[in-house]
């Protein structure tokens, strides 16, 4: 068991945590943030997608020690008092999601790519959506509501 | 029969009902505060992993769980002698197909790589797999089979010795006299066509989560389940524990799309072990066991002809289709749903007189079978139209006119096809001519034979469908199905004026709680968000013993919630007018309440109706009981949507690589409850569908191994395989449902594949056209290619 220390949505946890523990299990069950799903375990259907120290990243292929010391954000992160973001706006008006299973991790996908592209041309939101699978919507709706929250800031 | 709310015509589309009211379900699901399976916490819970057998068949020698009972955390390991149950039942009689039985785990034999053979609870995932790693199971290896055809072969190895055969089923039909029919035929066309394996694969994965309650003797059952009334009676029926002591729970669900309409073994050994152990116990299923171990769907083999008079009208049809069942045969006709609705809907939307069909079940070792959008009907629709394009191009027609000379016509309605579905109403002509004009038809072939001349290979693929939607018992019936399929729906209007709606129809996305809260607002007046719709608890909701699967919850349980809400309209106008000594007949709803229709001043609020209606006794002189919630049953007639799905492909022709350029969709699901809710079924199963045709598929290698393993090896559609999808509507109101609703849902899986499949066919005219299989992977396209050119 290994002391780790970590910062998720602001808020600091300290805990003890096995060497082999994945860091999506870590968020979900250690800590009760059942935001950030898992859907394959290996990395290719982004689920899990969180942000880790400004950069997002699959949870499923991090142990929870490797994030020690670091600061993550969560879908669970984005509202601030209960009032949709922008993003989240778009992905409503847009009917972005079904089941919405898939949804928090594309939201913490497109909140970093949103940072580093501000204006994204649709090839670019097509490149990021192909890392990640929806079994409901056919994407386009995903495609259009990351571009209408991309022109609302 | 039950006629519809004599309203609703009037009615809709009302101030909410028909519009693109955005869904109360979101704002929830974008916190990130759904509360999926997984996201359960149950204090002293145990989690279960399976252990599975390795081998494609093979006899279970023994099982020793010694070593693994050592590991920290490890509870228990628990095998098929531990867990005794009465049969698991099959509610779905079907004349003439054979009945294999199905245990929780694997007693004696293991019958496809991947089945169950024991459970080991520990106190986490982690621990529970250290534990699966070190239990020793002796098999002894069996010979197997893992192709139908071979199956079927006198010496094949029997999956199910005492039966004799691994032919489940078989049985042939004709309908009119299709031997007369091929003798007068000018042409007849052929094809032999093998339609993938493939699965659901919902982001979220199965999983179920059981608390016994050892003094009451009850059973507490979190399923991610579409059907969780039928999840009940078949654990009732399994465990001998009452079903007024079963409760199943259906949290959010991350997707379904018929893979979890069955009970699945392994939720039931989750829920005999909870009851042994006295312990709660979930099971989450990994990515691994989904694409090996859960049901897979829609691998058929189909070979058909076409027989056409001269002028291209279509004489006959003769098709033999054989499904492969994989290894068992015992949950919901699981081993016949494929080939068996195959058949029934073979003459599509053609006038076609003179069929003839044979249809075969044939087990394997493989895992079984379980519904996937479109049932049956995406494999035999695509070796239909496929036929027709061939047909097209061996007499020189254009295929959109061989289409169009043999659809059935707008005079026909009601039309009753040559295998008895009753077609209620349709725009099988107009969607058709609408596809041609959005697709630019006439430019797009001149555009292909442009590009054909300097090397480009462009194909188009037109797919007309009709849906059998809605179903009831009528329309389960006339698709040879014999399963009850009515609903009830409970709705009340609380003493707040808030408005509850019980229902056994849980959604894996499609909207229910916004549609429903939409037919709410226009008949009561009551606010959309003043609407509560409840779906996912048994202890709750009336049975709805078929719940949410083919495209019915719109058609029977919106019959069933507008019966009681027009009831309720009723009973709270008659209230009204006592408070405002009015006749009930001079009233009307409005927003919030209602008023008097000449003085709208003098009105009350939905509220104070309610809080008069329970709690003040004079009130009883009219209503009697003071109640304010009505339950309905529906069970309408069949319906059956329409509409068309149109593919542009270009083919790469030094890769093999297809993309899809456009997608459009013309649908007629008559009335629209909720347009946006519609284009979203549309958006995500022409996704699913263009998944099937290019991408996805289930290998099993020689040795019984599946290979598809992951989700690298086995490829989802993603963002840069699927166009933007075009979708337009036609509107044809059934005749025959409450409010002329139709069902929709299924229809982009059945048609997609086959538009897909005809337009590459179309692009490799060139070389010969000869599509007749799926996926269509590169390397299957440049077989073509090449053996054309060879």
């Amino acid at each position: 068991m290994i002391p780790i220390e970590i910062t998720v949505n602001g808020r600091r946890y300290r805990e003890t945590v096995p060497a082999r523990l994945l860091l999506s299990d870590f968020i979900r069950h250690t800590l009760g943030l059942t935001g950030t799903h898992v859907g394959c375990e290996h990395g290719v259907c982004g689920c899990c997608t969180i942000i880790l120290d400004g950069t997002s990243i699959r949870s499923c292929l991090f142990l929870a020690v490797q994030a020690d010391g670091s600061e993550l954000r969560t879908v669970e992160g984005l509202a601030g008092g209960g009032e949709l973001t922008a993003l989240q706006r778009a992905f409503r008006e847009r009917h972005a999601l079904q089941c919405g299973f898939c949804t928090p991790g594309i939201l913490m996908a497109a909140v970093d790519f949103l940072g580093r592209h501000p204006e994204p041309s649709r090839e670019q939101v097509v490149g990021l959506l192909s890392g990640h699978l929806c079994r409901c919507t056919g994407y386009e709706p995903i495609v259009e509501a990351i571009l209408d929250a991309a022109g609302e800031r | 029969m039950p006629e519809p709310p004599a309203d609703l015509a009037r009615m809709l589309p009302g101030r909410w009902t028909g519009r693109a009211v955005r869904r109360v379900e979101d704002r929830r699901l974008l916190l990130g505060r759904g509360r999926f399976l997984d996201d359960l916490r149950l204090p002293g819970s145990l989690e279960a992993c399976f252990v599975r057998s390795p081998h494609p068949h093979a006899r279970v020698v023994s099982v020793d769980g010694s070593a693994a009972l050592a590991v920290p955390g490890v509870a228990a390991v628990l095998t098929a002698a531990d867990l005794p149950h009465l049969p698991l039942v099959d509610l779905l009689p079907i004349e003439g197909l054979a009945k294999t039985p199905q245990h929780a785990l694997a007693a004696d034999r293991a019958r496809f790589a991947g089945e169950a053979v024991a459970l080991v609870a520990a106190t986490s995932r982690y621990e529970a797999e250290d534990g699966a790693d070190l239990v020793e199971v002796a098999y002894e290896r069996l010979p197997h089979v893992t192709d139908a055809e071979a199956a079927l072969a006198r010496d094949a190895p029997l999956l199910h010795p005492e039966l004799g055969t691994n032919a489940v089923y078989r049985e042939s039909r004709r309908y009119g006299d299709p031997d007369g029919a091929f003798a007068a035929a000018a042409h007849v066309s052929r094809i032999s066509f093998r339609h993938n394996r493939y699965v659901a694969a919902p982001l979220e994965t199965r999983g179920c989560a059981a608390v016994w309650d050892e003094a009451g003797g009850e059973l507490t059952f979190w399923s991610s389940t579409q059907s969780p009334h039928l999840l009940r009676r078949r654990l009732a029926l399994a465990t001998g524990i009452g079903e007024a002591r079963i409760r199943v729970v259906t949290p959010d669900v991350g997707g379904g799309f018929g893979l979890k309409i069955p009970i699945h073994p392994e939720e039931l050994a989750v829920a005999l072990a909870a009851r042994r152990l006295d312990r709660p116990i979930v099971w989450v299923e990994d990515r691994l066991e989904n694409l090996v171990a859960a049901p897979h769907a829609k691998e058929q083999t189909i070979e058909a002809e076409l027989a056409l008079a001269a002028d291209g009208t279509f004489l006959g049809l003769r098709a033999r289709i054989v499904g492969d069942a994989g290894a068992y045969s015992f949950n919901n006709a699981s081993a016949l749903i494929e080939p068996y609705l195959a058949a029934g809907l073979m003459p599509g939307v053609y006038r076609l007189r003179n069929l003839a069909t044979e249809v075969i079940a044939a087990l394997t070792n493989k895992s079984p079978i379980a519904p996937y959008r479109g049932v049956g009907w995406t494999a035999g629709h695509c070796a239909r139209e496929l036929l027709v394009d061939r047909a097209a191009r061996e007499l020189g027609l254009d295929p959109a006119e061989l289409r169009r000379r043999n659809l059935v016509r707008p005079g026909d309605f009601p039309y009753e096809s040559c295998t008895g579905m009753l077609y209620d109403s349709g725009s099988y002509t107009e969607a058709l001519e609408r596809t041609l004009e959005l697709l630019g038809y006439a430019e797009l072939r001149a555009e292909q034979a442009a590009g054909r001349r300097a090397g480009r290979l462009l194909g188009v693929g037109i797919s007309p469908y009709v849906e059998p939607t809605g179903w009831g018992t009528e329309g389960s019936r006339q698709s040879g199905w014999v399963l009850v399929s009515h609903d009830a729906a409970r709705v009340t209007i609380e003493p707040s004026g808030e408005v509850a709606i019980a229902i056994g129809t849980p959604s894996q996305g499609q909207g229910h709680a916004t549609v429903f809260a939409q037919l709410a607002a226009d008949v009561l007046g009551v606010d959309p968000a003043d609407v509560v719709v409840r779906a996912n608890d048994t202890a709750a909701s009336p049975i709805s013993l078929p719940g949410t699967r083919a495209s019915r919850t719109a058609v029977v349980l919106g019959g069933a919630v507008l019966g009681a809400l027009e009831e309720l309209r009723e009973r709270a106008l008659r209230v009204a007018g006592f408070l405002l000594e009015a006749d009930p007949a001079d009233l009307e709803v409005v927003d919030g309440g209602v008023a008097l229709r000449d003085a709208p001043s003098r009105r009350v609020t939905l509220r104070e109706i309610a809080e008069a209606a329970y709690f003040r006794p004079e009130v009883r002189a009219v209503l009697p009981e003071p109640d304010l919630a009505v339950s309905r049953f529906h069970d309408p007639r069949a319906t059956y949507s329409n509409g068309v799905i149109a593919c542009v492909v270009e083919v790469d022709r030094e890769t093999g690589v297809v993309s899809v350029r456009r997608a459009v969709a013309v649908e007629d699901c008559g009335t629209i409850l909720n347009p946006m809710i519609v284009d979203g079924q549309i958006h995500g199963a022409v996704a699913q569908g263009i998944g099937g045709a290019l991408l996805e598929q289930v290998v099993y290698d020689a040795d019984g191994q599946p290979q598809a393993n992951t989700f690298l090896d086995y490829l989802l559609p993603t963002a840069a395989e699927v166009p933007p999808i075009e979708v337009e509507h036609c509107v044809s109101p059934s005749p025959f449902t409450a409010g002329g609703i139709k069902g929709m849902g299924e229809s982009g899986l059945v048609a997609t594949p086959a538009a897909v499949a005809c337009a590459v066919a179309d692009a490799l005219a060139p070389f010969g056209g000869g599509v007749d299989r799926l996926p269509l992977a590169p390397e299957a396209v440049l077989g073509i290619i090449q053996s054309a050119t060879a």
